[in-house]
């Protein structure tokens, strides 16, 4: 069921920022990011550079899930270090970052999908539970396929990302999903 | 005042992450939003905080912004006029 993937994964391979040169480049929008979208942002386009669908216009009928255990914690700890102290100076940007699911955003404003998006904080990379948040996703009748997977960042050197394209095919086969998934984290690094 | 101009310019390279920019690619008469640099809303921000922090310049009134950041040049001569740091 799932045919593209990407694994992105610290202590395997180059940092995300190396991997963002060296594949990606010219969006200035990227150093803005906190870590958390940074590592989305790369893993999304890899992936679509992967499924080499950029030229559709996929519009309501893609949409973006995303799951994670540590929610915002990279920048929710960057951005307390701002309003600390007597002198603070709270900083916007940092600010805006401080939840999870602007990542979604990020990557559905950039390939213009317009279908659902939707963040979820788990316990745990558990597949089966993130096999029902992918199936119940497709509720929504117009959504055809979904950027889906696992996107966690404690901080910007303890990151993992698993990130697949998910499609209606996987209605009313949640466990075979569920298998794909666990497998899929058994593997290390691929983009 | 160039001196200024080149300490603003490194500030807000720092603190808007513009990772790829130099001091130097940064027209100091050119729009800092809509085009030049392209800034956006948030970074907007940032700059009214760099302005308090750096220069002790509070801006309270968001036209009154509009003006100051019409350019790193203009940025400059404000901050000339009305620093208190």
């Amino acid at each position: 069921m799932i045919n593209n993937w990407v694994r992105i994964k610290s202590g395997y391979g180059p940092s995300v920022e190396e991997i963002y040169k060296d594949r990606i480049g010219s969006y200035a929008k990227f150093y803005k990011m906190d870590p958390l979208s940074r590592l989305g942002f790369v893993a999304s386009e890899l992936l679509l550079d992967a499924e080499g669908s950029r030229d559709r216009e996929w519009g309501e009928t893609r949409g973006v899930v995303l799951m994670n255990a540590t929610s915002s914690l990279a920048d929710d700890r960057n951005y307390q270090r701002t309003i600390v102290g007597d002198d603070a100076f709270p900083s916007p940007s940092l600010f805006v970052y401080t939840l999870p699911n602007v990542v979604t955003g990020e990557i559905a404003i950039r390939n213009r999908y317009y279908g659902e998006t939707n963040f979820f904080v788990l316990p745990g990379a558990d597949p089966e539970q993130m096999s029902k948040v992918i199936e119940m996703s497709f509720c929504d009748d117009k959504l055809q396929s979904l950027l889906t997977g696992w996107i966690d960042c404690e901080d910007e050197e303890h990151y993992d990302a698993l990130m697949f394209i998910a499609n209606r095919t996987v209605c009313g086969r949640r466990a075979e999903l569920a298998e794909e998934i666990a497998a899929l984290f058994e593997k290390e690094i691929k983009y | 005042m160039e001196e200024l101009i080149l300490n603003l310019k490194k500030q807000i390279i720092e603190v808007l992450n513009l990772e790829e920019i130099k001091p130097e690619d940064i027209d100091e008469n050119a729009p800092l939003f809509g085009e030049g640099l392209a800034l956006d809303s948030i970074d907007a921000l940032e700059l009214i905080v760099l302005m308090e922090k750096n220069y002790g310049i509070k801006i309270k009134d968001p036209n009154e912004g509009k003006e100051i950041f019409k350019s790193v040049r203009v940025m400059a001569e404000y901050i000339e006029q009305h620093r208190t740091k």
